[in-house]
C-alpha cells in the first residue's frame, strides 16, 4: 500500500535532477522511517526470539551450564514421540471440525446479516462481542455454563428435553467436542464479519440476470453467492487453519489437557514439554516443526488457491 | 464494528485518503509500541535507582508464595535487614514458579535464593540451577531435626537446599454441617466415605437445593497434583510410589494392593457416591480450595498452610482440623513434606545468601515465620528447629495436632533423583484411570507400573 502511495509522487516531474534524486530517495526511504519504531519493537521482541527457538531447537538446552549441541535429535524425537503425535491427531481433529462448523453457521449468519438497516448494524455489532472477548475469560465463562451437575447451565437446558446431566470438561469421551463447541461461539462471530463483507462485494446485476434465467434461491446462492465470495471463504479458511493449529489458551484454562490426556493438543503438550519438563529444547524443536508445517500448509492452500481462482 | 458499504469514490482522492489514512494508522502504531515498549521497561527502573543508591544491590529471594505467604516474608526480611544492614527483594508468584524460574535460567538472571516446596529438589539439581551446601558450614545446623534435613538431601546424600518449615496434612470438615446431620468426626476411610455422602445427600447447608457435596478432591495432572493428594491415602493404605532399598535403588510399587484400594475408593466417591466436588478431575489446588472455601463441599484433606485461610472463609468456628483417617487396615500415615531454601550456583552473594538462610531457620526466624503479622500467612507452618516446639510457636491447638501428625505418622514422598517426574507420571495415570468410570483399575495400575519403572531406569536408580 506504501509503494502504491508513493509511486505517483515519485512521477511528479522534479525541479532539477540531484534534488530530484534526493527527493526520490527520501520519499522511497520515507515509509521505512515510519515503520521503524513498529519494526524496531517487533525485531526485539518477536523475530529475535524466534530465531533463538529455532536455535535452541537443536540444543538440550542448559540452566545452570552452557547448552548442549545434539544436531537433530530433538526433531528425531518430535517424529517419533507417541504422545506428540496423538495430540496432533486431536489438533486435526479440532481443527477440521472447528473450522468447517465455524465457516458453515458464520455463512448461513452472514446471509441474514446482511445490509445497511439500523437493526442490522446493531445486531452485527452484539454478534461480534464473543470475538473481541479474551479467550481466558471465554473459558472461565464456558466452564460455568458447562458445569456437570445438574444445577449446570447447559445441563438445565438439556434437562428441559429430557437429557441425562452430561460430563462436558469432566467426561474424557466429551471434553474435547465440549472445547470445540466453545471454540465454534467465539470465532463464528469474527467468520460471519468476514463474509458480510464478501457479500458485499458480490455483484448486485449477477443476481437480477440470474433471476431472469430462471435460477431460484438455491441455485443463485451455489452459482453466484459462493463464486462471489471464493476471496472471503479462503480467508475464512486460512485464518481459521492457523488459529486452531495453535490452539492454546482455549484448552489450557479450562481443562488444561485433561481428563485423561483426552484435550491434548499440540501447543498443550509442548508446553508441558517446555515449561513443566523443562526441555526447552525438545519444545523449541516441536514448536520450529509446527511454525514449518502451519507456513507450508498455508502457503500451499493459498496457492491451490490461487491456481483454481485462474 | 459494523461494516460500511463500498463506496463509489473516484481513484485519487480515495487514494490519498488511504495514503493519510495509512500514514496515521503507522504513526499510531509506532507511538503505542513505543508507550508500550516504555511501559514495559518502567517497572524495573525503581529497582535500578534503588540499586545505585546504596553501594551492594539488594539479595534477590524467589519464593513461590501468595501476597499473605509474602507479608511473613517481608517481616523476616525487615529484622534480618536491620540486624545486618543487608537489604532483601522478593519476588513471589503461587502458580508456573518452577515455569518462571526457568526462563529467569535462561535468560542467565537467577536470583540469589530460591525457596520452593521440598519436591522442588531434585527438579533443581537435575536443571543445574542450584549450589551444593555442606551441613558443616550452615550456623545452627545442627539445631535442625535429621527428619527435615533428610529431605534436602538427594539418594546419594549430597545436600542441596536449607529446610526452612515442616508441615504434615490434616483433615478439614465442615464441623457446623457435621453436627447439624448429627454425625461423628471421621476416623476411617469408611467414615469420610459416610460423611461425603451425607453432605452431598443431606443438605448441610439448608438451602434445600442439593448444591453440596462431600470431599474435596484436586484432580488435576498439573503439577502431578493428582498423585500429590492421593499420595496420604496411599500410604494410609500401606503402599508407596515407589519401594526403594538402602542403595537408593529401587522399582515402582503401583501393582500392589495398596493402589489398587486407594483408586477403587476413590472411584467409588467419584462414580457410585458422586460425592466428589464437580469438576474434581480438572481443579487444580486453587479450585478445590474455592470448593472448600464456598461452601460447595466440607472435607477436605490439606497442608496446615491453609489453617488461616480456611479462618477466613468459611470461619473458624465452622471448621474443624482432625487428623488425616486412618486406611482399610487402620494404617495411619499422611504426607509429610516442608519449604526448602535453595542458593543458586549463579549467586555472586553466597555469603550474604547463608546468612539470610542461617536467619530463616534460627529461633528468632522461625518464629517470625510462624507467626504472621496481620493480613499474612504463616510460611514456617512447622519449626525445624529443635529448640522450638510447635505447640508453643503457635498459640493456636490445632497446630499442636499438626505437629502431633507430622512426628507420628508423617511420610515424606520417596527420595528420587528427580521425584517431581515420577510424581508427573503418576499423576497422568492416576487421573486417567479415575476420569473413566469404567476404567479396569488394577489393568491400568500394571501398566502405570511399567511407566514409573521407565523413569526410574531413565533417572539409573531401576533396582534389577
Amino acid at each position: 500500500m506504501k509503494a502504491d502511495a508513493a509511486a505517483p509522487a515519485a512521477a511528479r516531474p522534479s525541479p532539477g535532477p540531484s534534488s530530484g534524486l534526493r527527493g526520490t530517495l527520501a520519499q522511497r526511504l520515507s515509509p521505512w522511517w515510519f515503520l521503524a519504531p513498529a519494526l524496531l519493537i517487533f525485531l526485539y521482541f518477536k523475530f529475535i526470539p524466534m530465531a533463538r527457538g529455532v536455535q535452541m531447537s537443536f540444543y538440550k538446552v542448559s540452566f545452570g551450564d552452557a547448552d548442549e549441541w545434539v544436531g537433530l535429535d530433538n526433531f528425531v524425537r518430535v517424529f517419533t514421540d507417541e504422545a506428540l503425535r496423538g495430540a496432533a491427531g486431536r489438533t486435526l481433529l479440532y481443527v477440521l471440525v472447528t473450522v468447517s462448523v465455524s465457516a458453515f453457521i458464520a455463512l448461513l449468519l452472514a446471509q441474514a446479516l446482511q445490509g445497511q438497516a439500523r437493526h442490522l448494524r446493531i445486531l452485527r455489532t452484539a454478534i461480534f462481542l464473543p470475538a473481541v472477548t479474551s479467550a481466558a475469560v471465554v473459558a472461565e465463562i464456558w466452564r460455568i455454563l458447562y458445569a456437570p451437575t445438574s444445577a449446570g447451565v447447559v445441563n438445565t437446558a438439556l434437562g428441559w428435553v429430557g437429557l441425562a446431566p452430561q460430563g462436558f470438561f469432566s467426561d474424557p469421551d466429551q471434553a474435547l467436542a465440549a472445547l470445540m463447541g466453545m471454540h465454534v461461539w467465539k470465532h463464528v462471530p469474527y467468520d460471519t464479519v468476514i463474509f458480510v463483507a464478501g457479500l458485499a462485494g458480490v455483484n448486485r446485476e449477477l443476481y437480477d440476470a440470474a433471476a431472469v434465467d430462471g435460477a431460484n434461491a438455491w441455485h443463485r446462492f451455489v452459482h453466484v453467492t459462493l463464486p462471489g465470495l471464493a476471496p472471503a471463504i479462503t480467508v475464512v479458511l486460512t485464518l481459521g487453519c492457523i488459529r486452531g493449529f495453535r490452539v492454546f489458551t482455549e484448552v489450557y484454562a479450562t481443562t488444561g489437557g485433561g481428563p485423561a490426556g483426552s484435550t491434548e493438543v499440540v501447543m498443550t503438550h509442548i508446553y508441558k514439554q517446555g515449561f513443566q519438563e523443562l526441555d526447552f529444547g525438545y519444545a523449541a524443536a516441536a514448536s520450529t516443526v509446527l511454525f514449518v508445517f502451519t507456513a507450508l500448509a498455508t502457503a500451499a492452500f493459498l496457492a491451490w488457491r490461487r491456481r483454481s481462482a485462474r | 464494528m459494523s461494516l460500511p458499504a463500498p463506496s463509489p469514490t473516484t481513484a485519487r482522492p480515495r487514494r490519498a485518503s488511504l495514503r493519510g489514512l495509512a500514514q496515521g494508522w503507522l504513526w499510531g502504531c509506532a507511538w503505542v509500541s513505543l508507550c508500550v515498549g516504555v511501559g514495559a521497561f518502567t517497572p524495573a527502573a525503581p529497582a535500578l535507582a534503588q540499586g545505585a543508591a546504596v553501594d551492594t544491590k539488594p539479595l534477590r529471594i524467589w519464593t513461590r508464595s501468595s501476597k499473605d505467604g509474602r507479608k511473613t516474608y517481608d517481616a523476616i526480611a525487615a529484622a534480618f535487614t536491620a540486624q545486618t544492614g543487608v537489604r532483601v527483594v522478593y519476588f513471589n508468584a503461587t502458580t508456573d514458579f518452577e515455569q518462571r524460574l526457568a526462563r529467569a535460567a535462561v535468560g542467565r538472571d537467577l536470583p540469589d535464593i530460591i525457596i520452593n516446596d521440598g519436591g522442588s529438589l531434585g527438579q533443581f539439581v537435575s536443571m543445574g540451577i542450584v549450589a551444593p551446601i555442606q551441613r558443616a558450614e550452615i550456623a545452627g545446623s545442627a539445631d535442625l531435626h535429621e527428619r527435615a534435613w533428610r529431605t534436602a538431601t538427594l539418594p546419594d546424600g549430597r545436600v542441596f537446599a536449607v529446610p526452612t518449615s515442616a508441615q504434615a496434612h490434616v483433615l478439614f470438615v465442615r464441623k457446623d454441617w457435621r453436627e447439624k446431620l448429627g454425625l461423628p468426626a471421621p476416623r476411617t476411610w469408611d467414615d469420610v466415605a459416610a460423611l461425603a455422602r451425607a453432605f452431598t445427600e443431606r443438605d448441610p447447608d439448608g438451602n434445600g437445593r442439593a448444591d453440596t457435596y462431600g470431599l474435596v478432591l484436586p484432580g488435576s495432572t498439573a503439577r502431578g497434583y493428582t498423585a500429590w493428594y492421593l499420595s496420604s491415602f496411599l500410604f494410609q493404605a500401606g503402599g508407596d510410589f515407589v519401594r526403594l532399598g538402602a542403595d537408593g535403588h529401587g522399582r515402582a510399587a503401583l501393582n500392589e494392593p495398596a493402589a489398587e484400594q486407594t483408586l477403587a475408593f476413590f472411584k467409588r466417591l467419584l462414580c457410585v457416591d458422586k460425592s466428589v466436588q464437580p469438576g474434581a478431575i480438572n481443579a487444580s489446588t486453587q479450585e478445590a480450595n474455592r470448593a472448600f472455601i464456598s461452601g460447595q463441599a466440607g472435607i477436605y484433606l490439606s497442608g496446615p498452610y491453609h489453617i488461616a485461610l480456611f479462618d477466613r472463609e468459611p470461619g473458624a468456628a465452622k471448621v474443624e482440623v482432625l487428623p488425616a483417617p486412618a486406611g482399610p487396615g487402620g494404617g495411619r500415615a499422611t504426607l509429610a513434606g516442608g519449604e526448602l531454601a535453595f542458593i543458586s550456583k549463579t549467586t555472586q552473594r553466597r555469603a550474604d545468601a547463608q546468612r539470610f538462610i542461617e536467619f530463616l531457620i534460627s529461633p528468632q526466624g522461625q518464629t517470625l515465620g510462624a507467626r504472621p503479622p496481620k493480613g499474612g500467612l504463616p510460611v514456617v507452618r512447622l519449626p525445624v528447629n529443635r529448640q522450638l516446639a510447635a505447640g508453643s510457636l503457635h498459640a493456636d491447638p490445632r497446630w499442636a495436632l499438626v505437629s502431633d501428625e507430622y512426628l507420628q505418622h508423617g511420610k515424606a514422598l520417596p527420595l528420587l533423583p528427580n521425584a517431581s517426574r515420577v510424581q508427573q507420571v503418576v499423576a497422568d495415570g492416576f487421573n486417567a484411570t479415575l476420569a473413566r468410570c469404567n476404567s479396569n483399575i488394577s489393568q491400568d495400575l500394571q501398566a502405570l507400573n511399567r511407566k514409573v519403572d521407565a523413569e526410574l531406569a531413565k533417572q539409573r536408580v531401576l533396582a534389577p
